[in-house]
């Protein structure tokens, strides 16, 4: 059975965050927020314009590993979740098919409209976004160049977990065996973002 | 016998099919785990050059004062004791812990969160600490107090005096008008 993505978003975008009476969210075995999107926009875009230009690419891949490693251990308790067993798991038949659901649930969470475009098993892969709120830092005009950190950790990140081999909680092994490279962003000026994952 | 109305913040929550994005009360919304928000208060802290930790307490502060600037503007909420409860319910409903104020006046204000997703995520990630780490939290009191008093950002100066990371019961914030 291959993948649906549509019966995947709309099963997904409607599962509830609702926080208990310590005022936490714990779920998929972490702890998580509901917050704006400004708040990580804001923080994102201000940090990577205070740093002197040479010290900007070191701002930007600490930023990446935010969302490398929040993908690699959220990534794994969605995917080992009941919520996914109920939707995705009967559509489920190999690794490939986890990557696909992965993105549907991505896209269903509200992080990016997003979807596997090439996969090369165990080597690469290309995804698309055509909406992701990462872009609205850029409200006129366009930047030199992109600025989607959280699309490439967790992409990275998705990849480190179907090729990376066994889930490690500590992230010392399985976390970063995969890179990746955003090659074209809606806040540069194209159509949608596009990112290359490849081996590290 | 007094009857007491209790305010509860009244979630407008939409998923936006075309796009597939969330909003909540017509801002757009996003979950993130405690690794996130852990490594980003510590890339915060590590950019002392660059005044991050500022950085990060200002991003909060813009954008939640925007939040519950719009909210009490929308449902016209202006009572004082209301916007109070409505500030600690909405960042307890965000997941980010409690939030009580002890004390509330234009000049000056105290907070205390009893748990607080950025202490405790950043203790089950890497352990306690001898220094405050709740930049987000930090900027939402500020952003909480001048929304409550109709004030722009920036409008008060916050000291985190302890903290659930540090092995305290509870965080505690002080808040003094600039």
């Amino acid at each position: 059975m291959a993948v649906d993505r549509n019966t995947i978003i709309d099963a997904m975008s409607q599962v509830k965050a609702t926080s208990n009476n310590e005022g936490l969210i714990p779920a998929f075995n972490v702890l998580v927020t509901q917050a704006p999107t400004t708040l990580w926009n804001n923080f994102a875009d201000l940090i990577t314009n205070s740093v002197d230009p040479d010290l900007k690419p070191a701002a930007e891949a600490l930023l990446v590993n935010a969302a490398h490693e929040c993908g690699y251990h959220t990534g794994y308790g969605i995917i080992t979740s009941e919520e996914w067993d109920a939707v995705c798991g009967p559509m489920i038949e190999g690794v490939e098919d986890v990557l696909h659901g992965a993105y549907a649930v991505f896209t269903a969470w509200g992080w990016a409209k997003s979807e596997i475009v090439e996969l090369i098993p165990g080597e690469k892969m290309v995804v698309r976004a055509y909406d992701y709120y990462e872009a609205d830092v850029v409200q006129r005009g366009n930047l030199d160049s992109p600025c989607a950190y959280m699309i490439q950790g967790v992409s990275a990140a998705f990849m480190d977990l179907a090729y990376g081999g066994q889930y490690d909680p500590t992230g010392k092994t399985g976390l970063r065996t995969f890179k990746c490279e955003q090659v074209k962003g809606i806040e540069c000026g194209d159509d949608y973002g596009e990112f290359v994952v490849t081996r590290a | 016998m007094a009857t007491e109305q209790l305010t509860a913040w009244v979630i407008d929550h939409k998923f936006d099919r075309e796009t597939c994005r969330h909003s909540m009360n017509g801002f757009d919304a996003v979950l993130h785990c405690h690794h996130y928000a852990s490594l980003y208060c510590q890339l915060a802290d590590d950019a002392e050059q660059f005044n991050g930790r500022d950085l990060l307490k200002r991003s909060s502060e813009l954008s939640f004062l925007n939040v519950l600037s719009n909210y009490f503007a929308e449902h016209e909420i202006s009572d004082l004791t209301d916007r109070i409860a409505l500030a600690e319910e909405y960042w307890q409903m965000c997941g980010f812990g409690t939030l009580k104020f002890d004390h509330v006046g234009e000049l000056s204000a105290a907070a205390h969160m009893n748990h607080s997703h950025v202490d405790e995520g950043w203790i089950k990630k890497w352990g306690n600490r001898d220094k405050p780490v709740n930049f987000i939290g930090q900027g939402y009191v500020a952003a909480a107090l001048a929304a409550i008093y109709g004030l722009p950002a920036g409008s008060y100066d916050v000291y985190e005096t302890q903290s659930i990371v540090s092995g305290a019961d509870a965080s505690c914030f002080s808040l003094v008008r600039k």
